[in-house]
């Protein structure tokens, strides 16, 4: 989007000449405390970029963990030298805790598959790419300098710091082992009696809540407000359309879980019977409760990957979007109809009538999303393909999200979800549609915006290796997930009978592969920015309004303020800023008269 | 009807997903194992044709240095009308046959064989329509790579079935939500505490299925396994009844039973020979000496706290393994136990009761 250079007026007053975002405010001190203190959005989505990749840290290092236990099942010695000897409790054996019962080994599992869910969930992917990317990406989208509110924004950081501190103390304290769904009466009367830390990790999800809630509220009204003269509502690149709608079903469904999870800490301290049949409540309003809460924040996770690939795919292979407004339309009665569908997580559980009708609601959600994946390969057709990181993430974002959204059809459809629900099955579905979807596209847009970010190129060559060794080690880790879920192994299990055992550790070698595939990225992160090139304005030839800030952008992010006079993806007709028309070459212009698409 | 050719519905196909034929020719079975079998196979279409497409995208048009743009059509409303209505009649034909075996699950036929079925933390109980339970146990076992034997952790009880006959089981919890899941049956559901839900199947071949937890209930989820054993109908009949406790006949075929289906011939026989326990033939009367000392004769008293507190007092050259039975027996059944010991003879023997009775039938196949 083309600037006009000193036409707007009143611009040359407030025009900054000032530095990046990223340069140092004198020494270290000064430097941190110029950081904790900040209300630059930009600052803000670094911080909880490198917040919300702890956590990933964190969450993924009790994900091998759980591989690990799972490569032998727990068993007892029947013959032999070690009559009544345990084996098999390779966690048990890693924490220095040895001859102790099968209880006390499952239990170690079950704590740690816990902390797996409740970190990767509440603190990772539920805060994960609006509250980075989004964060600081937004405002610049936008042309603006920054998001509405940014006082709420940096205290929506400190709630997140403040809640996951609340979850990191339950964890010391010795970890949970309710699940990270807490389901009732397990939860409110079985786990851990007596215990603070439960009620910690209640809390933790409580307060993360609130964060969420101050960053869908300061994204919207961003959205509503801060456009840039001439930036239509269809003139809105699809990741700002993502961003909207996620913080819309932030704002209506967060307090929901707010207030289900203080009912569920009342009922834990004070015994007020609301979901314990013992004090003469209902477990199964505690499902309704939380699932209302908890499948629309499933598309909290994926609408903003959703965001990304329309991003990246339309940029690497410089084609208009194709179906733009089927794809922004999409977002929003995806936001709309995930208000109808958390009854499909209790289709084993509630009323015949309830069931049918949540199923039938269930396929309605899936057509948008279908019609987003053939939008996106649409966008592929006669486009200019460039395959670099975030383009390869992309395409492998459509193969892994494809197998995630297929293979919901036979748990949406009630005769087969019998067989398939709490099985590996759905284990496998949703991590094909979290990891395969939103955690793939993460790192899809990790890569693409990260010139932007920091300032620096990565390595293309390494990154495409650990590109990947994650693609096929996610694959190999998940897919066997699929088989062991229909031959019949259960979920959340520490043990399983020994016809499993094959699959479990194809699937445990799978994430060691992933492993690897991470840690290489990590150092190739590191290595750009140690010494990475310094990168270009635009290294990929964007169109939208972030590609004509300074890599990085200056603390008020452009130095003029910015004027729309195209759309996002008018690719075709407008070189790209910062760039030399002979290395984008734009198509022919179109003969006199006729109309443009 | 056939959803697609059977080659693809049966065979290695089938085998792959689900590695044996469903084991129950309820609706849900049958029409869960066909539906999922076209959804597959619908999916690999769609799939392929979705993934071809962009590989070939990919490399046709792949970028080439200085090559202008090429102008394409930024929507085709009829292309996009065709692929949001197509793949919705897709859907609504899967979710017509899902509700189609969604709705056989729920309703069981009339003649269905009632059984009550209890979860509790972490162990499955089932009482049959005459009141009995089953005592059978089993363990998985495993062989490892050194050739050593090994189990589960947990015993696993054996329940019967008959075959070729509907059962319904209706489900409660004693504590928390558990999910009764037998995966060669194809279907689960919830149970709860305070509440009543519903199961039914029917097995036609004589076989064993692995039942699981579903719900994840705690410490030994994991470990919540049980054993469906499908008998021909005479059999199972047989076998309840052999398991029936016979009220009406007074204390001492009560105890006969009791004896059976508490586990007490886990450890002890009634022939005379010694097990990990003692066996209970002859010892009424019988002076016992204690490991750290003391001694007592073997009466009514002296039995019921070897129930009770079993670590009370441990007989010399017998390890102390008994677990304790308090609140697993009520005082009906343990006068019973005792009046079934005191009938399987005297040492040295009263006058004038000459008690043949061993009580020695088969023993309960302890594990398999």
């Amino acid at each position: 989007m083309t600037t006009l250079h000193g036409e707007i007026p009143g611009a040359h007053g407030h025009e900054h000449h000032d530095g990046s975002y990223l340069e140092r405010k004198g020494g270290m001190v000064s430097t941190i405390i110029d950081w904790a203190t900040t209300i630059d959005h930009k600052k803000i989505g670094v911080m909880y970029l490198v917040a919300v990749l702890t956590m990933f840290f964190i969450g993924g290092v009790a994900a091998m963990l759980i591989r690990y236990e799972l490569f032998e099942p727990v068993r007892i010695q029947a013959t032999g030298d070690n009559v009544g000897q345990i084996s098999g409790t390779a966690l048990a054996n890693l924490f220095g805790q040895k001859d102790i019962s099968v209880a006390k080994a499952d239990n170690i599992y079950n704590r740690v598959m816990t902390l797996h869910g409740a970190v990767m969930v509440f603190m990772f992917i539920v805060p994960g790419i609006p509250a980075s990317l989004g964060n600081f990406l937004l405002p610049l989208m936008l042309g603006a300098k920054d998001v509405a509110f940014p006082r709420l924004n940096l205290a929506s950081w400190y709630v997140y710091v403040f809640g996951s501190i609340f979850g990191i103390l339950a964890i010391v304290m010795g970890g949970v082992d309710t699940g990270w769904t807490f389901y009732t009466p397990y939860s409110s009367s079985h786990a851990d009696p007596g215990h603070w830390r439960v009620v910690f990790m209640i809390l933790a999800a409580f307060i993360l809540g609130f964060s969420s809630i101050f960053t869908g509220l300061n994204f919207i009204v961003t959205v509503h407000k801060l456009r840039a003269p001439g930036l239509g509502w269809f003139d809105l690149p699809l990741f700002v359309w993502a961003i909207y709608s996620t913080s819309i079903i932030q704002v209506l469904a967060t307090p929901v879980i707010g207030i289900t999870l203080l009912l569920l800490v009342f009922e834990r301290l004070f015994h007020v019977g609301i979901f314990d049949p013992a004090l003469g409540g209902d477990p199964v309003l505690f499902q309704h409760f939380f699932w209302f809460y908890s499948h629309p924040v499933v598309y909290v996770m994926i609408l903003p990957g959703m965001g990304i690939i329309s991003e990246t795919i339309a940029v690497h292979s410089r084609k208009q979007i194709f179906g733009y407004k089927a794809i922004a339309f999409s977002s929003i009665s995806i936001a709309a109809i995930s208000f109808l569908v958390w009854g499909h997580h209790l289709f084993v559980s509630e009323g015949e009538l309830v069931a049918t009708i949540f199923s039938a609601l269930t396929f309605l959600v899936a057509i948008p999303t279908a019609v987003k994946v053939f939008n996106w390969i649409g966008t592929l057709y006669k486009g200019s393909i460039q395959i670099n990181t975030p383009m390869l993430y992309t395409l492998f974002f459509l193969f892994t999200f494809s197998i995630g959204g297929l293979t919901g059809l036979p748990l949406g459809a009630l005769a087969t979800d019998l067989h398939l629900h709490d099985s590996y099955f759905v284990v496998a579905h949703f991590h094909y549609v979290m990891m395969g979807g939103t955690v793939i596209a993460f790192l899809a847009g990790i890569h693409h915006w990260w010139p932007k970010i920091f300032g620096r190129m990565y390595n293309e060559r390494w990154a495409m290796i650990a590109c990947v060794l994650v693609f096929i080690g996610f694959n190999t880790t998940f897919f066997t997930q699929f088989f062991l879920g229909t031959r019949g192994m259960p979920r959340r299990y520490a043990s399983y009978p020994d016809q499993y055992q094959l699959l479990h550790q194809i699937s445990s070698i799978g994430a060691a592969i992933l492993l690897i595939g991470f840690l290489l990225h990590l150092a190739v992160f590191i290595g750009s920015l140690f010494a990475g090139k310094k990168a270009p304005a635009n290294p990929w030839g964007g169109l939208t309004f972030e590609w004509e800030a300074d890599s990085p952008p200056t603390t008020h992010n452009f130095h003029h303020e910015p004027l729309a006079t195209h759309g996002p993806y008018a690719f075709d007709d407008v070189v790209p800023p910062h760039c030399d028309p002979k290395d984008y070459p734009i198509a022919d212009p179109l003969p006199a008269g006729s109309k443009r698409h | 009807m056939n959803l697609i050719p059977t080659t693809l519905a049966d065979g290695f196909w089938h085998w792959l997903w689900f590695n044996e034929k469903a084991k129950s020719s309820a609706g849900v079975a049958t029409i869960g194992d066909e539906l999922f079998m076209y959804i597959f196979w619908l999916s690999v279409v769609w799939f392929v044709f979705l993934m071809g497409l962009t590989f070939y995208f990919v490399v046709k048009y792949r970028r080439k240095p200085g090559q202008k743009l090429v102008r394409s059509p930024a929507h085709h409303t009829p292309l996009e009308i065709a692929w949001t209505v197509v793949p919705t009649l897709f859907l609504v034909y899967i979710f017509f046959k899902g509700f189609w075996g969604y709705a056989d699950a729920l309703v069981a036929p009339a003649n269905a064989e009632l059984i009550n079925l209890k979860a509790q933390k972490w162990a499955w109980r089932m009482t049959y329509p005459n009141g009995a339970e089953s005592p059978l146990s089993t363990r998985f076992t495993y062989t490892d790579a050194q050739g050593n034997q090994l189990t589960s952790a947990q015993d696993a009880p054996i329940f019967v079935v008959p075959a070729g006959k509907p059962v319904q089981l209706r489900m409660s919890s004693m504590d928390v939500i558990h999910s009764f899941w037998v995966p060669d049956f194809r279907a689960k559901f919830d149970i709860f505490p305070n509440r009543y839900t519903a199961y039914w199947f029917q097995a036609d071949e004589v076989g064993d299925h692995p039942i699981y937890c579903a719900e994840y209930c705690g410490d030994l989820h994991s470990e919540m396994y049980a054993i469906l054993r499908v008998l021909p109908e005479a059999e199972y009949r047989s076998t309840i009844d052999g398991w029936a406790i016979p009220w009406d006949q007074g204390p001492v075929p009560v105890g006969k039973v009791l004896y059976k289906t508490k586990g007490c011939a886990a450890c002890h026989t009634v022939d005379g020979t010694p097990n990990t326990g003692p066996t209970w033939s002859h010892i009424w009367g019988e002076e016992h000496e204690f490991e750290g000392g003391g001694k007592a004769v073997v009466d009514a008293n002296y039995i019921r706290e070897s129930i009770l507190v079993p670590a009370a007092k441990i007989r010399k050259g017998f390890p102390n393994q008994m677990v304790s039975f308090q609140g697993q027996l009520n005082d009906r059944e343990l006068d019973a136990l005792i009046a079934y010991i005191e009938s399987l003879g005297a040492n040295p023997p009263a006058p004038g009761t000459g008690h043949s009775e061993t009580g020695a039938e088969t023993e309960p196949a302890g594990s398999n």
